[in-house]
């Protein structure tokens, strides 16, 4: 019956109780309640279906179709859904649709919920009014908080549903009328075409939240670390990647050490979207590993350089590693700069200067053995570093490029500003800039001494 | 609430100063003598932000300005934040996201902040979130509410495509901001299940949203194609409204002005609320008046819009029944 194709067999008749099914003698048409003025009821299950194939989201689906099935064709419902590998029943919905509960497969053991769960098929049970617990539910609903729940609409029947897709028997839905309504042979085949619809959109959800879990976990380890709180020293970044629905891409960002010696570090991997991120969750692992040992940002480069080269000879990194020391109180920081075919970062003095500083390095992982020059720059309080990924020069938008000089310009504004506001501005004037075109990803890594109490009212 | 008038002032120094780890140590005060923190972020935050906004309103702070103490007042609500993480999760999933094209964070930060502590477990998506992202979300989450933060007329049509998106999974979404007006009128257009003019509203609201809703119903066919067009054309309505209007050239706002009087234009089309025109003379009037130019020129601005509007008979109509003929 839910088996997708239409088809049923004798042999779900099994049951004593069991009164209905395609073709089945039903007694329940009679006590079919007032329905003349309906909702046409195919129409019904078109609207439910199409509201559960709006969510890919597994409870979402299974809230839709709890909610959309009352009135309609139900005072209560309830969906069990298994989960395959250790057989618990998760339970959705009762009195309150949003309701979830727990419930062992064991403890359902030969109980017609069981059956349904392992055939797929429909099973009409009758509840005597004197004993609902007992029987019908009781059969059908696996704990007693849901049971009292349904007992309490003085049902006269109990119809569980097999939610079958693609093959697999995912759970069941159990509906309940109040007030002597019951459920007549077309109530029941309604129900199995809501049920087959539902389950397609049910199984989808399913499939997309294991993906999604998988996608999850992995993102979460390529996703830029939380910025440490430097003393002294104000940072902030932002992170737009060029596919806008993932939180990952080629462009990483990273700060690490202690007290008055840290490490930033901001590249572009060659490529974009999920591939270009594993890569960068690689350098970054390697970044910090070596920094342990190597503290020179030319130094830490050069070794970068070599392993990187070694271990992935057809893929290459731009980077820009910098070790900064604060001074106590962060009235300055002395920073030491190396780039490996990077742009150089742009240092905004707290006066309104706005320079990009002049430095070169060769791209990481083109060449296996690399000297990397270093500069260095004395922040006093109230300048501000940038560093910048290639998204942002590169910004296409109706007049051409972004470019560097409209970045100096607006950086020359926020002297002095403090870092979150100057990524905030930078990000806000690049993507406006786009317009809404497609774009490389971004990333944005500012640092400013002492925090924003360099600004000048 | 005579502590938070001190607090309040003090925060607002701090803001000013752009002192962070004052402004910070303003609310940390008030949170360790147990103040509410929706009350923290109501009364001290939000409170002070509203300032900010005048103080660019009035022309005596620059965009930049305007923004470094907006970074303050966003990090304060960051302290707020890590004290209402302590808050045990009692309710469901909520996702609070900016509009696209929405860069003002805060209102959205607060508003998280503030689902947190009434024990929502929140997600926070940061300034203009991208249509494919908040899709991402939507489906990956499963959330129980949306809350949509927009303040920019510009940025209702991206609200509309979020709340499309967000009630064709069912969610249930809550919205506010300035965009909206001083109503749920415009909400309601929108099809948001509810309006929320501040933190302890949009709290009340969360809590008060119905577990599913109906995917919405499409705006009205011609205003939408309307709206679309003139979306289409906005660059270039831009350029020739700025460079018939008689103003100083070297006045910046001049451009925000026309910006603003075109988002205004859409949101009345889409939303059928055309207040949203009156009001928007009002504030250009405002603006020209703070920074020494004649607010008469709205007036002017009118005819410009008449005039360039001529191919999009409901904007015409918008223009010509809501412009004011004076402004005061």
């Amino acid at each position: 019956m839910t088996t997708g194709d239409g088809s049923w067999d004798a042999e779900s008749l099994r049951s004593g109780d069991l009164r209905a099914g395609f073709g089945a003698d039903l007694q329940a048409s009679s006590e079919l309640a007032d329905d003349g003025t309906r909702t046409p009821r195919a129409e019904i299950v078109e609207a439910i279906s199409l509201a559960m194939a709006g969510s890919l989201n597994l409870r979402r689906c299974v809230l839709q179709l709890l909610t959309a099935v009352r009135p309609e064709l139900a005072d209560w419902a309830m969906v069990v859904l298994t989960n395959p590998r250790t057989g618990a029943l998760t339970l959705y919905g009762g009195d309150d649709p949003s309701a979830t509960g727990k419930a062992s497969r064991r403890s359902v053991a030969g109980q017609a919920l069981d059956r349904i769960l392992t055939t797929g098929r429909t099973e009409l049970l009758h509840v005597s009014p004197d004993t609902a617990v007992a029987d019908g539910l009781a059969s059908m609903v696996p704990t007693k908080v849901l049971r009292e729940q349904a007992a309490q609409l003085r049902p006269v029947d109990v119809l569980g549903l097999g939610l079958t897709a693609r093959g697999v028997t995912l759970g069941a839905l159990v509906v309940v009328r109040g007030q002597g309504r019951g459920f007549s042979q077309e109530d029941v085949a309604l129900s199995e075409l809501l049920a087959s619809r539902g389950s397609l959109a049910l199984d989808s959800a399913r499939l997309y939240e294991q993906r999604s879990r998988v996608a999850a976990a992995l993102q979460a380890s390529l996703v830029p670390a939380a910025l440490p709180v430097v003393p002294g020293v104000d940072v902030a970044a932002r992170y737009r990647p060029a596919i806008e629905q993932l939180d990952i891409g080629g462009d990483f960002y990273d700060m690490f050490g202690a007290e008055d010696d840290w490490l930033a570090v901001l590249g572009d991997v060659c490529g974009k979207g999920v591939d270009a991120a594993v890569l960068t969750g690689r350098a970054r692992q390697s970044l910090r590993t070596a920094a342990h040992f190597e503290r020179r940002p030319g130094a830490l480069l050069s070794a970068f350089n070599t392993v990187f080269h070694e271990d992935t000879s057809d893929r290459f990194i731009t980077l820009v590693c910098l070790r900064l020391r604060p001074a106590a109180g962060g009235r300055s920081a002395d920073v030491e700069i190396a780039v490996a075919g990077h742009a150089g970062p742009v240092v905004v003095r707290a006066d309104g200067r706005a320079e990009q500083l002049e430095i070169e390095g060769t791209v990481a992982g083109v060449l296996p053995d690399v000297d990397y020059p270093t500069t260095t720059v004395r922040l006093e309080q109230g300048d501000a570093l940038l560093l910048f990924t290639d998204g942002v020069e590169e910004a296409r938008g109706q007049e051409g490029f972004y470019g560097l000089d409209r970045l100096l310009n607006l950086l020359g504004e926020y002297a002095g500003a403090g870092a979150d506001a100057i990524c905030g501005a930078v990000e806000q004037d690049v993507v406006e800039h786009l317009d809404g075109r497609s774009h490389d990803d971004i990333a944005l890594l500012a640092i400013s001494c002492g925090g924003p109490t360099g600004w000048q009212n | 609430m005579a502590e938070l008038t001190e607090s309040l002032a003090d925060f607002e120094a701090a803001l000013a100063a752009v002192d962070t780890s004052a402004a910070i140590g303003v609310v940390d005060d008030l949170l360790v003598a147990g103040v509410a923190p929706v009350t923290v972020l109501t009364g001290v935050i939000a409170a002070a932000q509203r300032n900010v906004g005048a103080r660019w309103q009035r022309g005596d702070w620059t965009v930049a300005e305007e923004h470094a103490a907006t970074a303050v007042a966003a990090a304060a609500t960051e302290a707020v934040a890590r004290h209402a993480r302590l808050t045990p999760i009692t309710r469901g999933k909520a996702l609070v996201a900016c509009a696209e094209r929405e860069w003002h964070a805060l209102p959205a930060m607060i508003i998280d902040c503030a689902l947190r502590a009434d024990g929502w477990d929140t997600t926070l998506l940061g300034a203009s979130t991208p249509p494919l992202r908040l899709g991402q979300y939507l489906q990956d989450l499963g959330p129980d509410a949306l809350a949509v933060s927009c303040s920019m007329l510009g940025a209702l049509p991206t609200t509309r495509r979020f709340i499309e998106a967000s009630t064709t999974a069912g969610i249930p979404i809550v919205v506010g901001g300035a965009a909206f007006g001083p109503d749920d009128l415009r909400a309601r257009a929108l099809g948001a299940a509810a309006w929320a003019p501040d933190a302890p509203s949009a709290v009340e609201a969360a809590r008060a949203l119905p577990a599913v809703v109906p995917a919405v119903a499409p705006l009205p066919d011609a205003a939408v194609a309307e709206q679309a067009a003139l979306e289409l054309s906005h660059r270039e309505l831009v350029a020739s409204l700025l460079a018939d209007w008689q103003v100083d050239p070297g006045l910046e706002v001049a451009e925000d002005a026309v910006q603003q009087v075109l988002h205004a234009v859409w949101a009345g089309l889409m939303t059928g609320d055309p207040r949203v025109v009156p009001q928007t003379a009002a504030w250009i009037a405002e603006i020209l008046r703070s920074r020494g130019e004649d607010p008469e020129k709205v007036t002017a601005l009118g005819g410009l819009l008449r005039t360039c509007l001529r191919d999009y008979p409901l904007a015409h109509s918008l223009i010509d029944n809501s412009w004011p003929a004076f402004v005061h």
